[in-house]
């Protein structure tokens, strides 16, 4: 701890985190101020034009205003059903399952990561024609025959994302609820609060930013997701980011697919934005 | 009232882990299943669809580069996370926070964005070609910013008596790392490199944009999902769930990671 020895230290530390650094500027802040560049550019004969024309962002509000919209409102429901559910849970866990709540997390977890694709698939075997829900639903004489209704629809996409995205909704919200303290809830209890004050006045101020934390997440992916809505979205499914990958990887219209990719980013900030000052503005002093 | 309380809250929690993990469990049985449809009545156990899946020289191929790109990524994001863990101890909140932040933005934005930047930079600056490399490199800004937050936690209950006493001793840095360190924090090391390990295998969107050709298992199962229903993804699923989730896992039992 020496005067001589702190630039040494400080030096170490720069050097420890520079790989990483290295790494993020490269391969993702030089290709996101690319990306930015060449969404001013334009496609001439099949070929990229360095440019300053605002063309692409015109053809994004032109051509993609509904499905943006519709994205938006995708994510939004998404995130509120994710949140919803992801608090329902995560309050069963804490307060409500005794010693399977631990259980419950552990169930949580192991669906975290494992198969995004594989996830997606069997949502398409579960919801089609001739697939698992309508062979249960005739079975059991709900239906005389198969619906066909359930596959390639804005609820088969959501009904996906929320199954994809609800357990990194638990998550923040029990990690944040595993610190509401025992003692405040029966103090509230003792004191004559009904068990509907308790949660709204104890239990939910206590866990705001995991609960914003849950939403932020699931919108943001909900929003930015592609696969989903192309796999199981079918016409009033689709999102932008079908879009953008068409507009990338089909047309080759890479300025097309960088703006809308930036359109995207500052309208999921801008709707998190709102949603944050919602929330704040709420907050009971 | 009470009972009818109890009785509500199982119901809920049943769907909701029915809804959870129903989805998963179908695929599983059905691998198993003779018939080629997802759907009832089941028609007899087989291991046909594994036995397809074994016989595809394809399959091998996808697994092949998938280990190709999943080790090498888990590895690097390990030591690059670890040494930005350990470049931010000691480091306040004010100062440590706002950088594991901005390593963590390629997490926080779509993976298409984060991959077509990729794209961009690869095809039209760099002229590097697209392939296994192409993928571990996005890879790696997914998992790096994960190893460091899981290794940074477990820094912050390290004790650093012991440390200091190795320094004050005439041990080098490495040495005290070496010796010291690395023999507390290593159960975290292996949790975090598993959990990128499971990240990279099931990795799809910037895999299918910067791999040029070939396939991983994740872009193979697209192939097969693309085309039809074809109940052999049903195997490789169920491989994929348990080589994931078995990771996984381990990784939070070794992490000792609590919600």
């Amino acid at each position: 701890m020496t005067g001589a020895r702190m630039p040494s230290r400080r030096l170490r530390a720069v050097l420890l985190a520079a790989p990483a650094f290295a790494i993020l500027a490269v391969l993702f802040a030089v290709p996101m101020l690319l990306l930015f560049v060449v969404s001013f550019w334009r496609v001439r004969n099949f070929a990229l034009t360095p440019d300053m024309s605002l063309a692409a962002y015109a053809r994004v509000f032109d051509t993609y205003g509904d499905v943006l919209v519709s994205t938006m409102i995708n994510g939004g429901l998404t995130a509120l059903i994710c949140v919803g559910l992801g608090f329902l849970f995560a309050y069963a866990a804490r307060f409500r399952a005794g010693r399977w709540g631990d259980a419950l997390i552990l169930v949580a977890i192991v669906t975290l990561f494992g198969g995004y694709l594989v996830k997606i698939y069997a949502w398409k075997a579960i919801l089609s024609t001739d697939g698992f829900l309508n062979a249960i639903l005739i079975a059991s004489g709900l239906s005389a025959q198969p619906l066909d209704t359930l596959l390639y629809n804005r609820g088969a996409v959501i009904v996906a994302l929320v199954h994809f995205l609800l357990p990194f909704a638990i998550l923040p919200i029990y990690g944040q609820l595993r610190n509401v303290s025992d003692i405040q809830i029966e103090a509230a209890h003792d004191l004559g609060a009904s068990g509907r004050q308790t949660l709204m006045r104890v239990i939910v101020p206590q866990c705001r930013t995991g609960l914003f934390a849950a939403f932020a997440i699931s919108f943001l992916y909900a929003a930015g997701d592609y696969i989903t809505p192309r796999f199981l979205g079918g016409g009033s499914g689709s999102m932008i980011g079908q879009f953008i990958a068409q507009e990338f990887s089909t047309r080759f219209n890479w300025p097309a697919g960088a703006a809308m990719s930036f359109v995207l980013m500052a309208a999921s900030l801008l709707v998190l934005g709102l949603v944050g000052a919602l929330f704040v503005r709420r907050r009971p002093s | 009232m009470r009972p009818l309380g109890a009785v509500l809250w199982f119901a809920v929690i049943a769907t909701l882990v029915l809804f959870m993990l129903g989805p998963l469990a179908i695929v599983v049985v059905f691998s198993f299943n003779s018939g080629a449809l997802v759907s009832l009545p089941l028609t007899g156990f087989s291991l046909d669809w594994y036995r397809t899946l074994f016989s595809s020289a394809e399959f091998w191929a996808a697994f092949q580069n998938s280990l190709a790109v999943a080790v090498p990524t888990a590895l690097l994001a390990t030591v690059t996370g670890t040494m930005t863990a350990l470049a931010l101890t000691r480091k306040s909140a004010a100062a440590s926070v706002p950088l594991l932040t901005a390593l963590s933005v390629p997490i926080m934005i779509p993976p298409l964005v984060v991959a077509i930047g990729l794209v961009v930079l690869y095809v039209r600056w760099l002229s590097v070609p697209l392939g296994l490399g192409a993928v571990i490199g996005g890879h790696l800004l997914l998992t790096q910013p994960l190893v460091a937050l899981v290794v940074s936690a477990r820094m912050a209950s390290f004790d650093r008596v012991a440390l200091e006493a190795a320094r004050d001793l005439g041990a080098s840095p490495w040495q005290a790392f070496r010796h010291v360190t690395l023999p507390q924090i290593r159960a975290a090391l292996v949790g975090a490199a598993l959990l990128a390990f499971a990240i990279s295998l099931d990795e799809f969107i910037i895999t299918i944009f910067t791999i040029g050709s070939g396939n991983t298992l994740s872009t193979f199962v697209w192939g097969k999902m693309r085309t039809s229903l074809d109940p052999s993804i049903n195997a490789i699923a169920t491989l994929l769930l348990v080589i994931t989730i078995g990771s996984t896992a381990i990784a939070l039992r070794m992490t000792r990671y609590r919600g």
